[in-house]
């Protein structure tokens, strides 16, 4: 389909960069080999929550080969945080978690860092530690941050504490809706907090130039953000501050948000370079990632859903508690997120949510792969199959019954344009063969669905150079963790500019040369830097054919390029070469240099004029469970997709098989797990359990294709909607299997167990 | 006190003086600049740092660098042939079992290792050999499709890069 149309997007050409990564070239950022540089650690608090009351460095900054000791007192008095400024970059006179950072030492090797580290001497006065973010609202909860004021939105009735954002979700007239459904479903969710552990650890390196400027090495999704947050930080101005990206070992979120996912990693390097006036590399240690870095938060979850006997959903409401960690990091966003999104995806009139972020004595929350999206979808999807089971209805129809068509408002989108959601469930159904295959004993079948947003957001440009050899030099703001710089990309600008995809190049990000742009975030990659880098590949393409125009004595209008051939329409034989009008652009213009950016305001226009064209999925699965040991088996496992027009299909498939796993795990083992004074009880990989080959099913990845987005030749983001239906999809395929509703996640032999025992209960 | 020791890593003799408690990750790494060897969890639990290690892989970050005197190693720097990739690494590229590409280099040495032993390997080897090995961006899937390419080009006529292209 797409070859037709197209040379060369729709196919999956093996990525740019490919061979580095197989031959193990050293190209991440924990491979890098700075010239004397010192090694740099940072001491974490001990305590969960606990003033300082004081902190003597003497000792270790009398250790041989210790070159710089930092605390609060060596930074400016300048606090950071994405919607609430409530974070400094070491911890002054209070730690809020058992992680903060306290101190930082660079020294000549990483065991002296180390030794260096012990003989800190930080004296704390312990203060009451609240984990639960439910306990933490409470009016007789200790305040974990005195000065920070509750939103202005709450209600005005609202007794609550250590709130640092709501939400509120309002349609129609809930309760009137509610009273005169036939059906009332009234239940209770909860996911744990699981941490994205990515491979790669996280480091920073920053090095004090000649010239007085700062060059920050960082294998952050975000490189403008860290430079941002470095230069206030620091007090240092914008333009002292230089930031290279280094590419990736997996990232998903974790280590987007600027600074506060790496719990300030970066300016605390630099402060320790300024300090030691040398280069200084930190890399973090697993167990250290664990506790310190952000993470997918916890969340409680309180539906309601009222309907009418033939399947109708006329009522949803809801309250969302959010744990945003010990500070608001990317809370407000994900809370908000998760509430919007605990209003579903289907008809629903009359909805009323509140959402209420939380700090508690935890590590912070991110923006971790579709951040609040698992969650709600955990409850919401899980919580369709309990009204259908109360209806006596087929959970798939029961979906259908409700599905939003063209036109329809959902919750948090006005409008919608296109609407792939039944299509996707149908595809769904057929595949793992709904009502069709022959379960055994304690086997199970489900079904869950899910969306996630389109709509417009910070956007980024790009620069596309064609060098005096027709190869062609790509600049844009996003970084290489598997994802569009090594994929999408150059296949756009091959397919643009008639050139082989091994001709073209793009650059890692340095924020003294690349066009700015808000991170690799939010499934923005192909929407944000595909639209730019289609846009800057044209202009480039435009500014060859004026410059070939005059030497084929056509029009530019006429001219099309090929093969790195630019020739006139219909008459092939008159052309030239790409290489020789590349090169004539030297006399002429300097050189031909293609500008381009994602026009949010524009896309925002679009989608309101003509509805959101998000995406939507399908996933279905068969389990089957030992009812002895609670332990649940995936058998098969079915992901089916709209994300528009696939522009790397293998690409497309990686993201979405890679984000079910993800939500896999969290389904099965993942969690992280703290004691009652807020210690992480399995920081390392032998104890924080991941999905390995042998726990995951093949995943039957289904791209349905005819439903444009708004990106580039309609493509749709595929980053983070995987991670979305797989948390219900297993509990319904559970459900399905031994007739048990597991409301708490993760869905592992000890919390099955559990709820196989609490259903016998009341029978007994 | 420190130690002397001689090793060969991908087919290149190296004499080192080290610490006893020196790890065989950090020794590679840091000291003999093999960064195709990927730190991660320093526990043996990821497989991001398997080398081969007298042709069984291991995990160099829970061996110390001293065991590994007179042994002769395998690292994912050593598997290309004169700028040939091995049909593994080939494999890993072309089904696009390589997103971030970091947990790669250990997943070919322990494929590579998997398949020295057996060139026809059934679904159940497959999974045992990298089940110590984990990837957080795939889903595993395209990894599965990678190895079942790379044996059957290794089944090939002409043995190791019959069909191999680079």
């Amino acid at each position: 389909m797409a070859k037709a149309e197209y040379s060369v997007l729709g196919t999956s050409i093996p990525r740019l960069g490919g061979v580095e990564r197989v031959t193990g070239a050293g190209i991440f950022g924990v491979d890098l080999m700075l010239q004397d540089a010192l090694s740099g650690g940072i001491l974490r608090s001990q305590y969960a929550h606990a003033k300082i009351v004081s902190i003597d460095t003497s000792e270790a900054k009398s250790i041989p080969g210790v070159r710089a000791v930092v605390t609060a007192a060596d930074a400016p008095d300048v606090r950071y945080g994405r919607t609430t400024i409530d974070r400094y970059m070491l911890a002054k006179n209070r730690v809020r978690y058992m992680g903060d950072p306290v101190a930082a030492v660079a020294a000549d090797s990483p065991a002296i860092v180390k030794q260096a580290l012990k003989k800190i001497k930080v004296v704390y006065e312990p203060l009451p530690v609240v984990l639960d973010p439910e306990e933490a609202m409470k009016p007789s909860a200790p305040a974990l941050h005195d000065d920070m004021p509750l939103p202005k939105n709450l209600p005005a009735d609202a007794k609550v504490k250590n709130v640092c954002s709501y939400t509120v979700v309002h349609m129609g007239d809930p309760d009137k809706a509610m009273a005169e459904a036939d059906l009332v479903v009234d239940e209770v969710y909860e996911t744990k907090m699981i941490h994205p552990q990515y491979l790669e650890p996280r480091m920073a390196a920053a090095r004090l130039e000649q010239n007085g400027r700062l060059t920050v090495w960082a294998n952050a999704q975000a490189p403008f953000a860290v430079r941002t947050d470095v230069a206030k930080l620091l007090a240092l101005p914008l333009s002292r501050v230089r930031v290279l990206s280094t590419d990736i070992g997996g990232g998903f979120g974790g280590k987007a948000s600027g600074i506060t996912s790496g719990a300030a990693i970066e300016p605390i390097c630099a402060l320790l370079a300024l300090a030691a006036k040398r280069t200084v590399m930190i890399v973090l240690d697993k167990a250290e990632e664990t506790i310190s870095t952000t993470i997918r938060s916890g969340a409680k979850l309180y539906i309601k859903t009222g309907v009418k006997k033939d399947g109708t959903i006329v009522a949803r409401t809801g309250k969302v508690v959010y744990d945003a960690g010990a500070y608001s990091g990317f809370g407000a966003m994900a809370g908000a997120r998760c509430t919007n999104m605990l209003g579903g995806w289907y008809l629903t009139p009359n909805v009323h949510i509140d959402g209420y972020v939380v700090y508690t004595n935890k590590q912070v929350c991110g923006p971790v792969r579709g951040p609040g999206g698992p969650q709600a979808a955990f409850a919401v999807e899980s919580h369709m199959d309990s009204i259908a089971a109360k209806l006596g209805m087929d959970p798939a129809e029961f979906r259908l019954k409700n599905m939003p068509e063209a036109g329809d408002r959902i919750v948090g989108v006005p409008k919608l344009r296109d609407v792939s959601l039944g299509e996707t469930i149908r595809i769904a159904k057929e595949k793992i063969g709904w009502g069709k295959v022959k379960l055994k004993k304690n086997q199970g079948i489900g079904i869950a669905t899910g969306s996630w947003i389109e709509s417009a957001g910070p956007g980024g440009g790009a620069m596309v150079k064609v060098n005096e050899d027709g190869s062609v030099t790509v600049h844009i703001g996003k970084i290489d963790m598997g994802t569009i710089p090594g994929f999408g990309i150059p296949l756009i600008v091959a397919e643009e500019l008639g050139v082989p995809v091994s001709d073209v190049m793009v650059v890692n990000v340095d924020t003294d040369a690349s066009p700015w742009d808000a991170g690799t975030v939010g499934s923005r990659g192909i929407i944000v830097s595909g639209t730019a880098t289609r846009l800057a590949a044209i202009d480039a393409r435009n500014q060859l054919f004026r410059l070939a125009a005059n030497q084929l004595e056509a029009s530019p209008d006429d001219l099309e390029i090929k093969d790195k051939q630019i020739r006139v329409k219909g008459t092939p034989s008159k052309s030239v070469p790409l290489a020789t009008v590349a090169t004539a652009a030297h006399t002429a213009i300097g050189e031909v240099i293609g500008r381009g950016y994602c026009d949010n305001k524009a896309m925002e226009a679009e989608e309101k004029a003509h509805g959101s064209s998000q995406p939507f999925t399908a996933h279905a699965c068969i389990v089957e469970v030992d009812p002895d040991t609670g332990n649940v088996k995936i058998l098969r496992y079915v992901a089916v997709h709209d994300i528009g027009f696939p522009i790397h299909p293998a690409a497309v498939e990686g993201q979405i098989e890679g984000a079910a796993a993800m939500s896999i795990g969290q389904a099965l083992c993942e969690q992280v797990v703290f004691d009652k004074n807020g210690r992480t009880l399995n920081p390392s990989f032998v104890d924080y359990l991941m999905p390995t080959i042998n726990m995951m099913p093949r995943i039957e990845t289904t791209l349905v294709h005819g439903y444009p987005g708004s990106g580039p030749y309609g493509a749709k983001g595929a980053g983070e909607i995987g991670c979305v239906p797989v948390l219900a999809a297993i509990a319904n395929a559970i459900y399905n299997a031994i007739g048990v509703r597991v409301t708490k996640l993760p869905l592992s032999p000890e919390n099955v167990m559990r709820a196989i025992r609490e259903q016998k209960k009341p029978a007994s | 006190m420190s130690l002397n020791i001689r090793l060969v890593v991908n087919g290149t003799r190296h004499r080192a003086k080290i610490e006893p408690a020196l790890s065989l990750l950090d020794f590679l790494r840091d000291t003999l600049g093999y960064k195709g060897v990927k730190i991660c969890c320093n526990t043996g639990e990821c497989g991001a740092c398997t080398i081969l290690f007298d042709g069984k892989p291991v995990n160099s970050c829970v061996v110390l660098a001293a065991d590994a005197a007179g042994a002769e190693l395998v690292t994912v720097e050593g598997l290309a042939e004169g700028g040939r990739l091995h049909p593994v690494q080939q494999a890993f590229i072309d089904t696009g079992a390589v997103q971030c590409g970091y947990c790669t280099p250990g997943f070919i040495i322990s494929v590579k290792a998997l398949l020295d032993r057996t060139r026809n390997p059934t679904a159940e080897e497959i999974e045992e050999a990298v089940s110590g090995n984990i990837c957080r961006c795939t889903g595993y899937t395209k990894i599965v499709d990678a190895i079942q390419i790379a044996a059957r080009q290794l089944q090939g006529p002409t043995g190791l890069t019959s069909k191999a292209r680079s």
